[in-house]
């Protein structure tokens, strides 16, 4: 499977569009990331590359193949884990690795060496006779991607694998993502979360089921037009109003202080009058490197 | 393939090991069915309450009275000297049958004229109304004999055959061993695979290269074993048991057993495909039972049922299969004596279970 393709993928539920005129493409050996918000389509999209809803309009191809007329032909060198836990709750961690391990006829020695390999990565090893109602959400996660890499995909498709997982268990969970990669497995996977893109390769803003913007990590962060300040002051209401007041300025809180977004072109200096006004100096601006979620952030404002 | 089926099926028997309720139903289910049914359900009716109004008190009467204790089948209780006791009786429910002797009793019968006796029985129980209004009809009958010294100029001698004693359980096993499999079949089917739907493992499964005939076959076969499994089970406890007699073929037995399969499992499937929970599916499969039960002749005779209920009763595949294991078992019949009952059970199987897998294929395909 080299190249996965969608082109001009549109699903609606109903009257709502959930997608709209989709189009992406992911190179092999790649980890790419749909991100964004609750509701953005990031599901439809994935569960469109995996057969299990036919697109209203569009083609997606897997290394290809099309996935509408020859979805048989890609399951075996497929690997897919939904966005809510579907293994069997009531088989232990070993039996539900051993039945998807046997549906894609790996069994005997080279299953054993395949479970084991897993258990390293997973850790799971001591918790294998347990079922998988018992385990943690982070276990669970962790076992529902070994049972997904069991026949050595070449593509693993995730679906916002780590909603919900403690942060140290999230964490985990992408080393043994970056390790299968490294082995030269395709990823694609969906995410709310922006630490995570800069774990991947490329990665596409997705929002109201269009794309805001593709490219790698680096290059989506760029993407941000305009400064961007922190403040240790103390983000009083009456302060925030103040300083919002101020034209071609936005203020938010940020943890103890506050954060000044300048439009494009602004500086410090152009305002230096309103900000001493707002009871600040200019040297109380210290300045801050875009990160991709203000990067998103503007990209959706521009949308909205 | 063959080792993807096996894997699917050993799994489903897992689950069904972890499973404390089904297990439950699954070895609780046949025995206590047949324990309850095999006792409670008893069409013999026999030790009737008898309210006796004597209006005559002649030698012939009483007569008449003592020969109506002779069989179990009467208690007699000596009534009060009016009538509106009677009524009193009825309404309070104490009463169940009562007779009237009427004052000229012995006078007509020894003038040789005929007598006329009032029977009254309380028809909110119709079986055992109906049984006791006959045996006393057939007391008066053979004491009318007696007094007159004529024999009625038609008689009539009956046998009764394949059971001779009318034992009521022999009867019912068979009809028991139909809705434990009719029952354990439908429902246990239509759960396990509504499960994997909530679950979402029905999804998990379709990305996989499992093929629709071996995920079919996968969630089918386990439950057609223990359908059989159960089917062993009651009938053994039958046997043991209650000494309920097996005279035909336990082998054919089997085979029809497994014909029949094809249009439980194949409800099953298709109550499955309609429904996305597992409430809803045992929902179905409750209703489904309970019309496949009543209209099967299991409790009351197809015969006896109004002409249009009769007409109904062609198209449940039970009717067809409860025929079958009486047959088999009561009357050791073989394949030509069922070949009607095999036809439907053949044209059900084929058609539903046709259905069903389409509709099945279509949803995961």
């Amino acid at each position: 499977m080299a190249t996965i393709s969608v082109k001009n993928l549109s699903h609606a539920y109903g009257s709502v569009k959930a997608v709209n005129d989709f189009s992406f493409e992911v190179d092999r050996g790649i980890s790419y990331a749909l991100v964004g918000p609750d509701g953005a389509g990031k599901t439809t999209i994935i569960r469109a590359l995996c057969n299990l809803l036919t697109p209203d309009a569009g083609e997606i191809q897997l290394g290809g193949i099309d996935v509408a007329t020859d979805f048989d032909k890609v399951k075996k060198k497929l690997g897919y884990m939904p966005q809510t836990f579907s293994l069997y709750p009531d088989l232990s961690v070993e039996e539900n690795l051993t039945f998807y391990g046997g549906i894609y006829g790996v069994t005997g020695a080279r299953y054993v060496e395949k479970r084991n390999t897993l258990y390293e990565f997973s850790r799971l090893k001591p918790f294998a006779d347990r079922r998988a109602r018992d385990l943690s959400g982070g276990m669970k996660q962790k076992l529902a991607l070994s049972c997904a890499l069991i026949h050595d995909p070449e593509l693993l498709i995730l679906d916002e694998p780590t909603t919900g997982v403690d942060p140290l268990s999230r964490r985990q969970f992408w080393d043994i993502l970056t390790e299968f990669k490294k082995q030269g497995v395709t990823i694609i996977v969906s995410t709310p979360y922006m630490d995570e893109v800069a774990r991947t390769d490329r990665a596409c803003f997705v929002f109201r089921g269009g794309k805001l913007a593709e490219g790698t990590p680096e290059e989506l962060t760029r993407l941000y037009q305009g400064e961007i300040y922190y403040v240790d002051r103390l983000p009083t209401t009456p302060l925030l109003d103040k300083l919002n007041l101020i034209e071609h300025v936005v203020a938010r809180r940020f943890g103890t202080g506050l954060h000044l977004y300048l439009d494009m072109g602004q500086h410090p200096g152009d305002i230096a009058t309103e900000i001493t006004q707002a009871g600040l100096s200019v040297e109380d601006l210290m300045s801050v490197t875009p990160d991709l979620e203000d990067s998103f952030i503007q990209l959706m404002q521009g949308q909205q | 393939m063959l080792r993807s089926l096996l894997g699917m099926i050993r799994k489903e028997f897992l689950q069904v090991s972890r499973d404390r309720n089904l297990l439950l139903i699954i070895f609780a289910m046949p025995l206590i069915q047949l324990l309850v049914l095999g006792y409670a359900i008893n069409t013999e009716v026999k030790l009737i309450d008898l309210d006796v109004y004597d209006f005559d008190r002649s030698a012939l009467s009483r007569e008449f009275i003592s020969s109506m204790r002779a069989g179990d089948y009467f208690v007699l209780h000596e009534g009060d000297e009016s009538l509106f006791a009677l009524a009193e009786r009825f309404e309070s429910g104490d009463g169940e049958m009562a007779l009237v002797i009427p004052n000229d009793f012995s006078r007509r019968l020894t003038l040789g004229r005929d007598v006329t006796l009032g029977l009254i029985a309380d028809g909110s129980n119709a079986n055992s109304a109906a049984v006791g209004l006959g045996y006393a009809a057939q007391m008066a009958r053979e004491f009318s004999q007696e007094v007159t010294g004529m024999k009625p100029p038609v008689e009539v001698r009956s046998q009764v055959l394949y059971n001779p004693e009318m034992e009521s359980i022999y009867f019912m096993i068979p009809g028991i061993i139909a809705t434990l499999l009719t029952m354990i079949t439908v429902m246990i089917t239509s759960m396990a695979i509504v499960r994997e739907k909530e679950n979402g493992t029905l999804e998990q499964l379709m990305v996989t290269p499992i093929s629709g005939a071996v995920l079919l076959l996968g969630k089918l076969i386990p439950f057609a074993i223990m359908g059989l499994f159960e089917m062993f089970l009651a009938l053994a406890f039958g046997v043991i048991w209650f000494g309920v007699p097996f005279a035909g073929s336990p082998l054919l037995l089997l085979a029809l057993s497994t014909l029949y399969l094809f249009t439980t499992l194949g409800i099953g499937l298709f109550f499955s495909t309609v429904t996305s929970t597992q409430q809803q599916a045992m929902f179905f499969a409750w209703f489904f039972s309970v019309f496949a039960i009543l209209t099967s002749g299991f409790f009351t005779p197809i015969a006896n049922m109004p002409h249009w209920v009769q007409y109904i009763t062609y198209l449940n595949p039970m009717r067809y299969f409860v025929s079958i294991v009486r047959g088999i078992m009561m009357k050791a019949s073989g394949l030509i004596d069922l070949q009607t009952n095999i036809v439907a059970l053949v044209i059900f199987g084929v058609v539903i279970f046709t259905i069903a897998a389409l509709r099945f294929h279509k949803r995961t395909a």
